[in-house]
């Protein structure tokens, strides 16, 4: 939080835990409720929509998955119960495991080198850039990307990537990195454009983490280090990346979150090709339901997506009600 | 370490942040550099790095074309609509959670709310397409996406104004009651304004991604209603892609949210934590 404000201390550091969901115990004065319906009728409005637009759609395609409904079967209405046959079709195709292929690419040389990167990034503008001003322009410029619309990221990265004119191709050329002009949206290249986009776009994400994290930890333990004489590297070693151990297995749940989202680029850039070589399941699951009309397949790869993505959200809020109570962040 | 190689090891560490703020800003550059060349100059086999002649009309050019100007409306209409439902559906469920959290559901159904943000849209899009395509106004309407962005905006704006409530002190709000004030009455004349710089926030945040929105667009709308994030990519004149004017059109377009998130940069930080910046 304060590391955007520009050097704020962070509310609540130390000590004061914001245990909001604690709050009853000294509670005898008078109960503000004045019936016991209303905090349940404020609640209720959002759990009421929730449960029209994310609940029963979700229970819908548990449901499909398991028939053999398509496009037509679901306006006649005469599917039928296959069992398994769905989930078995997914994981015998090729196309599947290419896709899955493609994530885990996509995974270590996205999610994985954005952490590396931000963390080295976030790190090095805390501890080596002195004045607060300027800390907090390149923040600014840092996370300029990520405010961008995913379609104008996606545009944008093809024009610079264009294999006969584009700056990037033109800027490796004059450097003389490369002798000729690398074919960016062939079978062998076009993932990877898609992940330098993706690169150049959400590494502000986990760099902003890890920097609020590192603002927020105490100065006194410092203070003592640099009293012991401690280098600079034991410090970073002993006590920054221990005490952020955290805060950075966050921003790695956040990325791999998302990576389960990510499709938007892979539909601007490239719409999986060529030759559903930057397919990601994601994009088939999109492709087969809502384009295809192959609508159990579609449930079959989002029930998979889906149990993958519950691990880690399960994962990411055991750490986070964690973290948000210790630094009071939320 | 010796001293030497430590100042060795800072000095390399910050090139590498030089170099990365460049490799940030370039792309910036380019766009910004191809929306002022005119389209002859775009499709030159060796680029220019630096615009031969100035077109600043290439941004009034852009709005020759109808659609183009309908796509902003029709984003800005959707992303209004959804802000204000999310808003108002948010800052009470807010409420209710900062004041009354254990008659309210407690921990874990504000967190469950939450949640909702974070799964991948796979597992709703595919059947609220052909449920919304049951519906009188089909999914190629305003209406379609106000509904469905509320799956990522809700929960958020529940979220920050059960922070921004729970910052709010309470005895004002009983002292409000003391004076005699009916329960809706003090909620809106004390809590709403402590709260309102807060609410003001949240309503840019969720505007801002509404309006960035994708994919959902993507595959909802397109004939009847067009946001300008599905028009942008297909942006062509004939059979040429005329960059300089996409490029001036996406400058236009992005604009709104990168003057918001200066003015709220504050506030991003809070969204952040919550781990829920992705639509």
């Amino acid at each position: 939080m304060a590391a955007v404000a520009g050097g704020a201390p962070p509310e609540a550091a130390a000590g004061a835990l914001p245990d909001w969901f604690a709050a009853k115990k000294r509670r005898t004065r008078p109960n503000l409720i004045v019936h016991r319906w209303v905090p349940i009728a404020l609640v209720g409005a959002p759990v009421l929509v929730l449960f029209g637009i994310v609940v029963y759609p979700t229970v819908w395609m548990f449901y499909h998955a398991f028939q053999n409904t398509n496009m037509m079967r679901l306006f006649r209405g005469n599917w039928s119960f296959v069992g398994w046959e769905n989930f078995h079709a997914v994981l015998t195709s090729e196309r599947f495991w290419d896709s899955v292929q493609h994530l885990a690419q996509y995974l270590v040389f996205g999610a994985c080198l954005q952490v590396a990167l931000a963390a080295v990034l976030a790190l090095t503008l805390y501890e080596v850039v002195r004045r607060d001003w300027v800390r907090v322009v390149v923040l600014i410029v840092l996370v300029l990307p990520m405010m961008l619309p995913p379609s104008i990221v996606g545009v944008l990265w093809k024009f610079l990537l264009t294999p006969s004119n584009g700056a990037i191709n033109a800027a490796l050329l004059h450097l003389g990195l490369i002798d000729e002009h690398i074919e960016w949206f062939n079978a062998g290249m076009s993932l990877w454009s898609i992940i330098i986009a993706d690169v150049w776009n959400w590494t502000a994400l986990p760099l902003l983490i890890i920097y609020s994290g590192r603002v927020s930890l105490p100065p006194a333990v410092y203070e003592a280090a640099r009293v012991d004489g401690a280098s600079g590297w034991l410090v970073l070693r002993r006590i920054t990346l221990p005490m952020l151990k955290e805060v950075i297995a966050i921003a790695f749940i956040i990325r791999f979150m998302d990576a389960f989202k990510f499709v938007d680029l892979v539909y601007v850039m490239t719409s999986g090709g060529p030759a559903q070589s930057s397919e990601l399941p994601t994009y088939i699951a999109f492709q087969r339901g809502i384009r295809e009309f192959e609508v159990s397949e579609a449930a079959a790869y989002a029930i998979i997506i889906f149990a993958f993505s519950a691990i880690l959200i399960t994962l990411f809020l055991r750490y986070l009600k964690k973290v948000l109570k210790a630094q009071g962040i939320a | 370490m010796s001293d030497s190689s430590y100042r060795l090891v800072r000095g390399l560490l910050l090139a590498f942040l030089g170099l990365w703020l460049l490799l940030t800003l370039f792309p910036f550059y380019w766009q910004i550099i191809t929306a002022l060349k005119d389209a002859a100059e775009t499709n030159r086999t060796i680029p220019t790095f630096w615009p031969e002649v100035w077109h600043p009309e290439n941004f009034k050019l852009v709005f020759a074309e109808r659609s183009n100007l309908q796509a902003l409306i029709d984003s800005f209409v959707i992303a209004t609509g959804n802000t204000l439902a999310s808003l108002v559906l948010g800052t009470l469920a807010g409420y209710a959670f900062a004041r009354f959290p254990r008659q309210a559901g407690g921990e874990n159904l504000a967190f469950w709310i939450l949640s909702n943000r974070m799964f991948p849209p796979v597992a709703v899009l595919v059947p609220m397409f052909f449920l919304f395509d049951a519906t009188p106004w089909g999914t190629d309407s305003h209406l379609s996406l106000i509904i469905l962005y509320l799956v990522f905006n809700m929960p958020l704006a529940t979220w920050l104004m059960m922070v921004f409530f729970r910052d709010a002190p309470r005895e004002l709000e009983e002292a409000a009651y003391l004076d005699g004030y009916t329960p809706i009455k003090a909620f809106f004349k004390v809590t709403l304004p402590l709260v309102l710089p807060g609410m003001i926030s949240v309503a840019m945040l969720c505007w801002i991604f509404a309006w960035n929105e994708y994919l959902f667009a993507n595959l909802f709308v397109g004939t009847a209603v067009k946001t300008f994030t599905i028009v942008i990519p297909t942006f062509t004149h004939g059979s040429q892609t005329l960059w300089n004017l996409q490029m001036a059109f996406s400058l236009i377009a992005m604009l709104p949210p990168l003057v918001l998130f200066i003015v709220l940069r504050r506030y991003m930080v809070r969204g952040l934590s919550l781990g829920v910046v992705k639509g």
